[in-house]
């Protein structure tokens, strides 16, 4: 069997999944459609979603529709439908919202999804600030926007990386 | 979408009739569904996050649905997501074709697994004829649209006397079979050659397993019937723009004649400029690849037909709800139809980015044709990326030759350019691009003479489509890079040469048309000169070259119009019972922002801004009492016609088109039933505009003496008082908008709309009211082709790193003439948007035609790179030594009533040629080829 947690619930899952893709699991098996497809082959990482694994706690970015089940054993995995409390967009949502940083927003959830991995990984461990500017590039850097142009979403995170690299409070 | 009623009650739907065969079909939007008990991704309860401050945008209204990641896109949903419909979801599935140059025998299944067959099977011979080929209507301009009626007219005549009438180069006749009939050879590559269907998820994963990437096992393909039409022919309608001063153009010219006078400007043209040794001639030549829109959703969506009620219920995210539900009912538009067809259902999703690529895409004709083969049920079909590569539409390749000539003192006297499209299989709106890149073969400059030819070609690759700049990419590359060559044979500044020739208003365009409105043009020259991104470049390129790198500054102008060469739009804007607003408008916002804007634009108007904003309602037309049908030639005498209901959505419609439709709506409403609710609640006299201003959204009388009345108040009186309760508005626009009188309770109103219709508070359909005193365009500025334009200036500056010769932009700047910005934040995210899909499609984006490219099904991002974050200067400001892009909009228009300016592609379409200036400045080497690959700057250099 497959034990793997999705935004708190958690599932068994057959070994006959193990091949399966994590994305598919989500959209077909429990509706959670927020993650989004877009190449299928892990390059615009518009299907990012977060993932722990023990004995690591730290959460990581997966690319959903390059993962299999069977990957996945022992794992929580968080979604973008958990991110905000009772429809209350979460600092990063908030931010993104507030700068404009999305059009059609199908790659919003993969940004924001990666975006709250690193400044929780800021939080975790501070960076030189000179450093921070390279460090979102590293993060949110890959994930391809085709409408926006990727400057809003750097300037929406910015200021949150800056908090967090200095203590911020927890997203 | 969702429609509510007025009083903001339940959801309701508008429905229209489309007359099919005679008959009447009835289509209906509706609202994005509830969630089912299982549905765990959240209702999409979208565009209901309205801004607080009149006028204002504080966040996109669509933008916290989005965010959390409701459902929202039409590949959000299954059956099981959607009320009413069977659970029993089938999967469609086509095969594309894979040759052009031998017949399709079949397919052949047998290797596939037991788990993988599909339920059905459907070949082209099992279509009866309207299926397999309906009679598309792919309406989009309406000057080019006359062309066609004319040809279609002259075809007619030539027939009837027994002529010669031809076939493919007429090919507005000319349908492309949905399914290649086995025996024939495919028209194009990707063409559909089989339809599979699955009643299973399970089933339909394990063929596409087995398929992916072995098309050849499961097709048969034989020797060529050579029965198919050539390749290469041009689609009709080819666009001529002959110009000779003020003696001869295309938009003066008797257009019965015009073509027939043609050859003899074209000789006068040639001969003045041989008559004339002094003048500098500089030929050019450029060619471009397609290019994929890559909107971040691919294509996906819901049919079920409804066997019973003999309806068809669609989900859909399209910009072009309006001709892809029109040719839908072409298919069923035959006695032997599968299904007689009384009703359309159209849940109109939000696209996950359009770029034109959902504009008359044919997506929805090969959704509609997979469910009237699935017994009843309902059915999916969701391409993957490969699918979306192999037969989304693209932005055509071209190739573009000509000449300019100018004389000693840097005066353009004539432009001559060829312009051949790559139209891909289908013909789809190619013409229609062509025809726009002829008008932009002109640039932003005014030139005496011009010979101007533009095509379309027939080929065996993915069709190409609308696109962002529809043809100004294309045409804008070309002209400018020529134009940057000219400067620098003749030792000429490249800012000055274009200074010297700038169109203002009473000019002509290369059509023919009058400039009428300010551009503005030398004002945004003189701020680029200013800037120290142009002023200090030589300075700058000292300091790059210190560092050891190579630097170029590129200059470039574009000049794009916004809107067709006639546009109706229809919008209301609604009262609720709570003195909440409501706009709902027949645009579709792709990510342009279009919801937010028509939001915020009725603040100042109103008092408040919309709190619920419904975008696709393009039934709407159907209730405003306007028709377009003119048998007796009244125009606008007859008080019920108008030039064009609806159109496809492009977001350069946005600024100008859609925001006056609902400004005017709303000033229907406010002068309509607020003013006469204050009047009755104040007692006293009648009230006019000028006696009352918004504060804090209550309405006060500027006399003071009352109290002021927020607008719940107001809703209260005008709901117990049965004033009108809404207002639904279609204005049209042809280089000025149709404008007429209209009764109201307050009286006459006077309205730049040519059709008007008051909601009564019961919550039944609008009333339309009679207008009076019409003044419309004629139609002779419809051979204008544009009026409007959204002018830019881009400086583009770069580092070439010349032994592997790739390219980094390192700052853009950008010009812009906006008109009247509407919410700032849009409009930099479109420029910044703009900035970095054309430093995509300038530098990386590289797609080769034929078998090479998308057609073979295995093109996805892994090999067609687009501009990440790193490619892109992240900054919004010029500072020395670091990365930005800077926008600087020209102020406000000092006008009573200053209008926006669609400026979607505006941006966008001159970075790619300043980008190619920039490399000439930095490397001596000119680059017309895009994509400028590394590859191509190494052999351009000679390494």
């Amino acid at each position: 069997m497959i034990a793997i947690t999705v935004n708190g619930t958690a599932y068994q899952l057959d070994d006959s999944r193990s091949g399966d893709r994590l994305i598919d699991f989500l959209h077909d098996d429990l509706n959670l459609t927020g993650t989004k497809f877009c190449c299928g082959i892990g390059v615009c990482r518009a299907c990012t979603v977060q993932v722990s694994k023990p004995p690591n706690p730290a959460p990581s970015p997966v690319i959903s529709c390059s993962t299999a089940l069977g990957t996945l054993d022992g794992s929580e995995v968080s979604t973008i439908e958990s991110v905000a409390n009772g429809g209350v967009p979460d600092p990063v949502q908030q931010a993104f919202l507030d700068n404009f940083a999305f059009q059609c927003g199908y790659c919003t959830p993969g940004f924001v999804m990666a975006a709250r991995i690193f400044l929780d990984g800021l939080r975790a461990q501070p960076i030189p600030e000179d450093e921070i500017d390279g460090a979102m590039m590293e993060a949110i850097g890959s994930h391809i926007c085709r409408c926006t142009g990727y400057v809003r979403y750097f300037e929406a995170l910015k200021p949150l990386a800056l908090a967090a690299n200095a203590g911020g409070a927890e997203l | 979408m969702t429609l509510r009623s007025p009083a903001g009650g339940a959801a309701v739907t508008r429905r229209m009739f489309l007359t099919s065969t005679g008959s009447a079909v009835a289509l209906t939007v509706m609202g994005v569904p509830l969630p089912s008990p299982a549905a765990t991704s959240g209702p999409a309860d979208i565009g209901t996050d309205g801004s607080p401050v009149p006028g204002v945008a504080s966040q996109r209204i669509d933008g916290l649905a989005k965010v959390t990641g409701q459902k929202v896109y039409a590949r959000d949903f299954n059956a099981r997501d959607m009320p009413g419909w069977p659970a029993t979801q089938w999967y469609a599935l086509y095969l594309a074709a894979l040759t052009t140059d031998r017949a399709f025998e079949g397919i052949d299944l047998s290797s596939l697994p037991p788990e993988a067959q599909p339920t059905r099977v459907v070949l082209g011979n099992e279509l009866s004829p309207a299926m397999r080929a309906p009679q598309l209507n792919l309406n989009r301009d309406l000057h080019i649209d006359d062309r066609i009626a004319e040809e279609r007219a002259a075809r007619l005549k030539a027939r009837n006397s027994g002529g010669d009438v031809g076939s493919f180069n007429l090919p507005d006749e000319l349908l492309f079979d949905l399914i290649v009939v086995p025996g024939n050879v495919p028209n194009f590559l990707g063409q559909a050659v089989a339809l599979l269907l699955f009643d299973s998820l399970a089933g339909y994963r394990a063929a596409r397993r087995a398929m992916a990437f072995n098309d050849p096992a499961y097709q048969r393909y034989g020797a060529g019937n050579q029965d198919g039409p050539p390749l290469g022919s041009a689609f009709s309608p080819q666009t001529t723009y002959v110009k000779y001063g003020d003696q001869f153009s295309y938009a003066t010219a008797d257009p019965d004649t015009y073509m027939a006078q043609v050859p003899q400007w074209q000789d006068r043209i040639n001969d003045t400029l041989a008559a004339d040794p002094t003048l500098i001639r500089q030929p050019f030549s450029a060619e471009m690849r397609a290019m994929d829109p890559m909107f971040m959703e691919p294509e996906a969506g819901l049919v079920w037909i409804d066997t019973g009620l003999d309806t068809m219920h669609l989900v859909l995210g399209t910009q072009s709800p309006d001709g892809d539900i029109a040719n839908i009912l072409s298919m069923y538009d035959s006695t032997d139809a599968p299904f007689p067809l009384k009703a359309v259902n159209l849940t109109s999703c939000y696209p996950g980015g359009g770029f034109g690529g959902r504009d008359s895409s044919p997506f929805s004709l090969m959704l509609a044709l997979a469910g009237a083969y699935s017994g009843g049920n309902p059915v999916r079909l969701a391409h993957d990326r490969f699918d979306q590569f192999r037969v989304g539409l693209k932005r055509h390749g071209a190739d573009l030759t000509g000449e300019l000539a100018a004389d000693p003192d840097m005066r353009l006297q004539s432009v001559q350019m060829t312009l051949t499209f790559d139209g891909g299989g289908r013909r789809n709106l190619s013409p229609y691009v062509a025809s726009l890149g002829a008008l932009c073969a002109g640039g932003s400059y005014t030139i005496p003479m011009a010979n101007i030819y533009a095509e379309a070609v027939h080929t065996q690759n993915v069709s190409g489509g609308s696109q962002r700049g529809f043809g100004g990419p294309q045409a804008f590359f070309a002209f400018e890079t020529a134009l940057d060559d000219l400067a620098a044979t003749q030792g000429w500044d490249p800012l000055e040469l274009r200074a010297a020739n700038l169109l203002t208003e009473g000019d002509t365009t290369v059509v023919g048309g009058p400039v009428e409105q300010s551009l503005s043009l030398a004002e945004m020259l003189e701020i680029t000169r200013s800037q120290p991104l142009w002023a200090e470049r030589e300075t700058i390129r000292q300091d790059y070259a210190a560092r050891g790198l190579t630097y170029g500054t590129g200059l470039a102008l574009s000049l794009q119009a916004y809107g067709t060469s006639g546009d109706g739009m229809v919008a209301s804007v609604l009262l609720n019972r709570d003195g909440s607003l409501t706009v709902q408008s027949d645009a579709v916002d792709m990510g342009n922002g279009s919801a937010t804007t028509l939001g915020v634009v009725i603040g100042p108007i109103l008092g408040a801004n919309a709190a619920q904003v419904d975008m696709g309602c393009y039934t709407l037309f159907g209730m405003t009492g306007l028709t377009t049908s003119d048998p007796e030639g009244q125009r606008w005498d007859n008080p019920n016609w108008t030039a064009k209901s609806v159109g496809s959505s492009s977001a350069c419609l946005t600024a100008l088109h859609q925001v006056h439709t609902v400004q005017q709506a709303a000033q229907a409403l406010f002068q309509g039933a607020i003013l006469p609710a204050a009047a009755l609640i104040w007692g006293g006299a009648r009230l006019t505009p000028a006696d009352v201003s918004w504060q804090e959204g209550a309405l006060v009388r500027n006399a003071g003496g009352v109290p002021p009345l927020p607008l719940a108040q107001l809703a209260e009186t005008i709901y117990a008082r049965k004033l009108p309760v809404g207002t639904l508005g279609h204005a049209y626009f042809q280089d000025s908008w149709a404008e007429a009188s209209f009764p109201t309770p307050a009286g006459f109103l006077s309205l730049q709309l040519d059709g008007l219709a008051f909601y009564p508070p019961d919550g039944s359909a609008p009333v339309p009211v009679t207008r009076q005193d019409t003044v419309g365009p004629d139609s002779a500025s419809k051979r204008y082709s544009r009026y409007v334009w959204a002018p830019c200036v881009n400086v583009v500056e770069l580092t070439v790193d010349t032994s592997s010769g790739t390219v980094q932009v390192e700052n853009v700047l950008s010009v812009l003439n906006a008109g009247q910005i509407h919410v700032p934040q849009l409009v930099s995210g479109q420029s910044q948007g703009g900035v970095a899909m054309a430093i995509s499609y300038t530098l990386l984006e590289d797609m080769p035609p034929g078998m090479e490219g998308p057609a073979n099904g295995m093109w996805n991002l892994n090999r067609y790179h687009l501009a990440r974050a790193q490619d892109v200067p992240l900054r919004t400001d010029y500072t020395p030594g670091a990365r930005g892009q800077q926008l600087i909009a020209l102020p406000p228009p000092q006008e009573e009533a200053p209008a926006g300016r669609g400026i979607a592609e505006a941006v966008m379409c001159s970075v790619p040629p300043a980008i190619s200036n920039a490399l000439r400045d930095a490397t001596g080497k000119r680059f017309t080829s895009l994509p400028i690959t590394p590859a191509k700057i190494l052999e351009g250099l000679g390494q």
